[in-house]
């Protein structure tokens, strides 16, 4: 390759090339600005276990069965059912505690559950300064559920 | 405009002294603004938005934020380094770039000094960011400072010959050496149009002289960490930092008044008119940045040695032909 070809085509593939930084330099950044703008999560996305609520009741749907707490791998799901004045179980829990500093977001006691107590929600901005605002008890996982959109990872819309 | 009372050499102190005042001033402020341009020019070229959120809309105050976080930093000093070169070398790499601001003319009559021999004065004074550079490498005691100050040390002395001969071109076409003659030879016509290959053969090694991206083999982050200033932090490294972007504005500014006509311009003054030269050269030195990737040792050599430096010389012998055949 003879000089001045050499020197064309360097000019040439420079020229290219600049015009590529100088069209990248007017077109709009890519950036979302994030806390300020919401950022749309992926069908599927799913944050930690909620509880649902009967809308006509007002119930819990829970029973205390304690089905999710034996499939909880990192056993971090704490029921226990309400007992009553006669001394028998109820078919209501009294105490549903989730640990989300440990939840590993498994979706397995969603699985679980038999009577459709729990779901998973796409509330991801759960963020705190001390493990213990990261451990949820049952109102607080109730009030999660009305204020979050909950995901089914076999589809569905939320009732 | 001398009072009466005052002693001549009192009134020299005092208008000396302002003007450095002045001097300093403007470097500092364009210093952070172009720092701040840099970051928003190279995170536009990246489909990024760049600093944002320090003041205004355009984060503009981010570098004053820097500073501040600067200033605050630990001073650390290497211990076996060879400190009294190693505290130098900061201030010796700020004085090239603010001593070339005095001879650089921003009107017919807005210049510091009025040097005679304002050329051989640049080329001499830029030398000495060599010197800086070198100093830092050696008083650090550390490899990737000394290997990073060595291939400045290779790479500056390079480009400095091609760039000097460059501006004998243009000593030769305008038959001075004082930059406000020169600019006022350039009335009618700028000197890029016969000069061409003069202004490029200068464009190119002012950016090698500025080691910027293509040419940043001194400060390569990818091998050498960060080059001849590793070791340095905080005020120190902020220094370094200066230093680079005045001499980026600095060599900008003596292209555009060598070749771009300097202050000549319809409707708007003088300095405007230089002003917006200056930053526009300014501009494509970061276009040129952002784009292209650094290239090799080797490579570098050539360019400078068998490409600049050839093409330099034939345009000093037709810039001299041509005088003494149509003169």
């Amino acid at each position: 390759m003879s000089l001045v070809q050499q020197l064309a085509r360097t000019a040439a593939t420079m020229a290219k090339g600049h015009l590529v930084t100088l069209r990248e330099l007017f077109r709009k950044p890519m950036t979302i600005h994030y806390p300020d703008e919401p950022v749309p999560h992926p069908v599927g996305f799913r944050s930690i276990p909620v509880l649902k609520v009967n809308e006509e009741s007002g119930k819990l749907n829970c029973t205390a069965c304690g089905l999710c707490a034996r499939s909880c791998p990192p056993a971090i799901i704490f029921v226990e059912s309400f007992i009553g004045e006669d001394g028998r179980r109820k078919q209501w829990p009294a105490k549903f505690d989730l640990d989300l500093s440990r939840c590993m977001v498994c979706n397995l006691c969603v699985e679980a559950c038999p009577f459709d107590a729990l779901e998973m929600s796409e509330d991801a901005e759960l963020s705190a300064y001390t493990i213990e605002d990261l451990y949820f008890t049952m109102d607080e996982l109730a009030a999660l559920w009305k204020t979050s959109r909950s995901v089914r990872i076999a589809g569905g819309q939320k009732v | 405009m001398q009072p009466e009372w005052m002693a001549p050499w009192l009134w020299t102190l005092i208008l000396a002294v302002v003007k450095t005042i002045v001097v300093i001033a403007f470097v500092s402020l364009n210093a952070a603004v172009l720092i701040w341009l840099e970051r928003k020019v190279s995170g536009h070229m990246q489909n990024r938005v760049g600093p944002l959120r320090v003041g205004g809309p355009a984060g503009i105050l981010q570098s004053v934020a820097d500073i501040i976080k600067l200033l605050a930093k630990e001073d650390f000093v290497p211990q076996r380094g060879d400190r009294w070169i190693w505290w130098l070398a900061p201030s010796v790499a700020f004085a090239p770039a603010f001593l070339v601001f005095w001879v650089l003319p921003f009107g017919p009559h807005l210049v510091v000094e009025d040097f005679n021999v304002g050329l051989i004065f640049i080329t001499a004074v830029t030398s000495f960011t060599l010197l800086s550079i070198f100093m830092a490498g050696w008083g650090s005691n550390d490899k990737y400072s000394l290997i990073g100050a060595m291939r400045a040390g290779a790479q500056l002395f390079s480009y400095e010959i091609p760039m000097a001969m460059a501006l004998v071109a243009v000593a030769l076409a305008t038959g001075t050496l004082n930059l406000t003659a020169i600019v006022e030879k350039q009335r009618h016509m700028w000197l890029i149009v016969p000069q061409i290959l003069a202004f490029l053969v200068f464009y190119i090694s002012s950016v090698a002289e500025l080691n910027r991206t293509p040419f940043d083999l001194a400060e390569a982050e990818s091998e050498l960490v960060a080059g001849y200033h590793t070791e340095y932090s905080g005020i120190r490294w902020s220094m370094f930092f200066f230093a680079e972007y005045t001499n980026l504005l600095t060599s900008s500014a003596l292209a555009a008044i060598l070749f771009l006509g300097g202050w000549h311009g319809p409707w708007l003054p003088g300095w405007a008119w230089l002003l917006i030269k200056t930053y526009l050269l300014v501009f494509v030195g970061m276009w040129i940045r952002w784009t292209l990737p650094r290239v090799r040792i080797d490579q570098l050599m050539d360019l400078g040695w068998k490409f600049l430096l050839p093409v330099s010389l034939v345009n000093i012998a037709a810039t001299g032909l041509y005088l003494v055949v149509v003169r």
